[in-house]
C-alpha cells in the first residue's frame, strides 16, 4: 500500500460485530485487520445464544448446518404464576446457535473476503497524532512487549468491556441500573418442543427473565438475567439473597424436569439492558455492536444487532475511504441511519422495560390473564395503548405505572 | 483494591463492563486488576454473579492486604 498506514482499518473485535463489518469493508477493497484478544474466535461462549431468524435471513444470510444447534418454532411466555402463552410465528421463529462454530464462521467469511484476523492480540492503547487524533493502537500479541499498528480508523467492536472505546473518548463504562448480571448452565437431559422458555415474576428473577433455551441432544441452556441493582443481597442495597446463581439454582430445583438434570458447563455474564451509548462517531474512529450498548434493552439480545451495525458502519467506512476523509462529519453517517432506523424501536423497548420493572408479580399475573397473542404481537411492535386500556379496563389502580404506555 | 478469587471466577468480563476507572481488565485466560487505578466504589462487586470478589478499601498494594485475602 502507499499510504503512511499499515492499514486501511483496524477493528477492535472479532465477534459478529467486528466480523461483519470487516467482511463488507474487506469486500469493497479495504485492507482490514481485525484484532481480538481471544485465543480462539467465539470462545468463551458467554451467551444463550438466541437469534430470530428475521434478523438473519433480511441480510441474505444461509446459515450453515453447524452453526445452529435446533430450530425454534416460537416462545412459551410464563408468569409469575405458572399460567403460559405460547407464540409461534415467524418473530418469533429463529435458531439456538452454537455461537462457537458461528462466530468463527463470520470471522471466516471476512478473512475469505481479504480481511486479516489476528487473535490472541490485545488492543492495550491508542496510537494519536499531534492533534490528538486516533491513528492507530498498541497491541500485544499473547502478553509480548505492545507494538503500534497504524490506520487512518480504528473501529471498536469490542463488546461489553470496551476499554478502547473508553480511550477513544466514547462514554462506554455500564451503570448498574442499565445491567442485568446473568448465571447460565447449560443442562441434560431436558424434553422440549422446540420453543424458547421466558419466565417471569420478581420472585424467580428480580427486574430480569429465566430462559431455557433447548438445543439438540436433549440440551438447553438455562439461564437467569437479574437487575444489576437488586442482585446481591450480601452486599448494600440489594434484595436479600437476590444473586443470579442462588435464584437459577432455586429456579431448577423447583422444575420436573430441570431437578434431576446434570450441568455441563458454569457460564454467565452481564447484559447491557439500556439505551445506546450518546455519541458512535468521533474524529478517525467508531464503535459498534454492543461495545456501543447497541443491544435489545428487554432481554439483551445483541447479535442481530451487531451483525447490522458491523455492515451499516462498514458502508460508511466504505466512504470515508474513498474520500480520504475520517472526519467525525464524515463518519456520523452510520450513526444518522443508525439512529433513524433503529432508535424508535429500541426506545420503546426501554419504555416497555422501565414499566415491567415497577409491576408486581400479582399485577403481572393479571397482565398475563388479560391478554392474547395479538395483543402480545402489538407489545412487540410497539403498538402499546390498546393493550394498556385493554389491561387498565381490570385494573385501574395500574394507571400510574401504565401512564407512559398511553402516549 | 479488590481481589479476585480466581478459582470461582467464570471469566464473564462483567467487572470490567461496569469498573468506571478501568481497573479490570480480562488478558488472557484471567481477570486481571490495575490496583492503583482502582477508585474504590463497590461497582464490580455488586456485578459478580460468582460473588468472588472482595473490595479492601483504601488498600493499594497488595502487600498491604490483610492475612488470607489474597
Ligand atoms: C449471559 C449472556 C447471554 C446472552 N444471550 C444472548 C442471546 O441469547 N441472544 C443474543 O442475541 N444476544 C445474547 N447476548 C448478547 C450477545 O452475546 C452480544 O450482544 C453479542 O456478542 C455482541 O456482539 P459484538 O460483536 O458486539 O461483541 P462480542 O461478541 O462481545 O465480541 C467482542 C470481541 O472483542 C474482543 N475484545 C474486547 N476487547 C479487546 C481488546 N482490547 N483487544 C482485542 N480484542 C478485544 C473480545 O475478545 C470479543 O471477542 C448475551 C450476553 C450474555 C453475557
Ligand atoms: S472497586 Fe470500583 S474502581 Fe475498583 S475495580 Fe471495582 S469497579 Fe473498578
Ligand atoms: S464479574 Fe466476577 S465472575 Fe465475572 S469476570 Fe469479574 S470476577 Fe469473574
Amino acid at each position: 500500500m502507499s499510504s503512511k498506514f499499515d492499514h486501511d482499518v483496524i477493528v477492535i473485535g472479532g465477534g459478529p460485530a467486528g466480523s461483519s463489518f470487516a467482511r463488507v469493508a474487506a469486500g469493497a477493497g479495504l485492507d482490514v485487520l481485525v484484532v481480538d484478544k481471544r485465543k480462539e474466535i467465539g470462545v468463551p461462549v458467554r451467551c444463550g445464544e438466541g437469534l430470530g431468524s428475521l434478523e438473519i435471513l433480511k441480510q441474505g444470510f444461509v446459515l450453515p448446518r453447524a452453526c445452529y444447534s435446533i430450530e425454534i418454532e416460537g416462545a412459551k411466555v410464563y408468569a409469575p404464576n405458572g399460567k403460559s402463552i405460547t407464540w409461534r410465528g415467524e418473530d418469533t421463529a429463529g435458531w439456538v446457535l452454537e455461537r462457537k462454530v458461528f462466530d468463527k464462521w463470520l470471522c471466516e467469511l471476512a478473512i475469505e473476503k481479504g480481511a486479516r484476523v489476528h487473535t490472541y492480540t490485545r488492543a492495550v492503547g491508542v496510537v494519536k497524532d499531534e492533534k490528538g487524533r486516533p491513528q492507530g493502537v498498541k497491541v500485544s500479541h499473547g502478553g509480548k512487549e505492545p507494538y503500534e499498528i497504524s490506520a487512518p480508523l480504528i473501529v471498536s467492536a469490542e463488546g461489553m468491556e470496551s476499554m478502547i472505546a473508553r480511550e477513544l473518548g466514547f462514554k462506554t463504562v455500564h451503570s448498574l441500573y442499565d445491567v442485568d448480571t446473568c448465571y447460565e448452565y447449560e443442562m441434560k437431559p431436558y424434553n422440549h418442543e422446540n420453543l424458547i422458555e421466558l419466565y417471569f415474576g420478581n420472585e424467580a428473577a428480580p427486574r430480569g427473565y429465566v430462559w431455557i433455551f433447548p438445543k439438540a441432544d436433549k440440551k438447553a441452556n438455562v439461564g437467569i438475567g437479574v437487575g444489576g441493582l437488586v442482585q446481591n443481597g450480601t452486599k448494600q442495597g440489594g434484595i436479600k439473597g437476590a444473586d443470579p446463581k442462588t435464584l437459577l439454582d432455586a429456579f431448577v430445583k423447583k422444575d420436573e424436569q430441570l431437578k434431576d438434570a446434570s450441568t455441563l458447563l458454569d457460564f454467565g455474564g452481564v447484559i447491557s439492558v439500556g439505551s445506546p451509548i450518546d455519541e458512535f462517531t468521533r474524529d478517525n474512529c467508531m464503535v459498534i455492536g454492543t461495545a456501543a450498548k447497541q443491544v435489545d434493552p428487554i432481554h439483551g439480545g445483541g447479535i442481530g444487532l451487531a451483525i447490522d451495525t458491523g455492515i451499516m458502519a462498514a458502508g460508511t467506512a466504505i466512504k470515508a475511504h474513498e474520500r480520504k476523509d475520517f472526519s467525525k462529519n464524515m463518519l456520523m453517517e452510520y450513526e444518522t441511519v443508525w439512529r433513524r432506523q433503529k432508535s424508535p424501536t429500541l426506545a420503546n423497548r426501554l419504555k416497555l422495560r422501565k414499566i415491567l420493572e415497577k409491576v408486581s408479580d400479582d399485577d403481572l399475573n393479571h397482565i398475563f390473564n388479560t391478554l392474547n397473542k395479538e395483543d402480545l404481537q402489538k407489545v412487540m411492535s410497539s403498538d402499546f395503548a390498546p393493550v394498556a386500556m385493554k389491561v387498565l379496563a381490570g385494573r385501574p389502580q395500574l394507571l400510574a405505572v401504565l401512564r407512559g404506555l398511553m402516549s | 483494591m479488590i481481589t479476585i478469587k480466581h478459582d470461582g471466577c467464570i471469566f464473564c468480563v462483567g467487572c470490567s463492563s461496569v469498573c468506571p476507572a478501568s481497573a479490570i481488565e480480562a488478558v488472557g485466560t484471567r481477570m486481571k486488576t490495575y490496583p492503583e487505578k482502582c477508585i474504590d466504589c463497590g461497582l464490580c462487586v455488586k456485578v459478580c454473579p460468582a460473588n468472588v470478589i472482595c473490595l479492601y478499601k483504601g488498600v493499594k498494594d497488595e502487600k498491604d492486604l490483610p492475612a488470607g485475602a489474597r
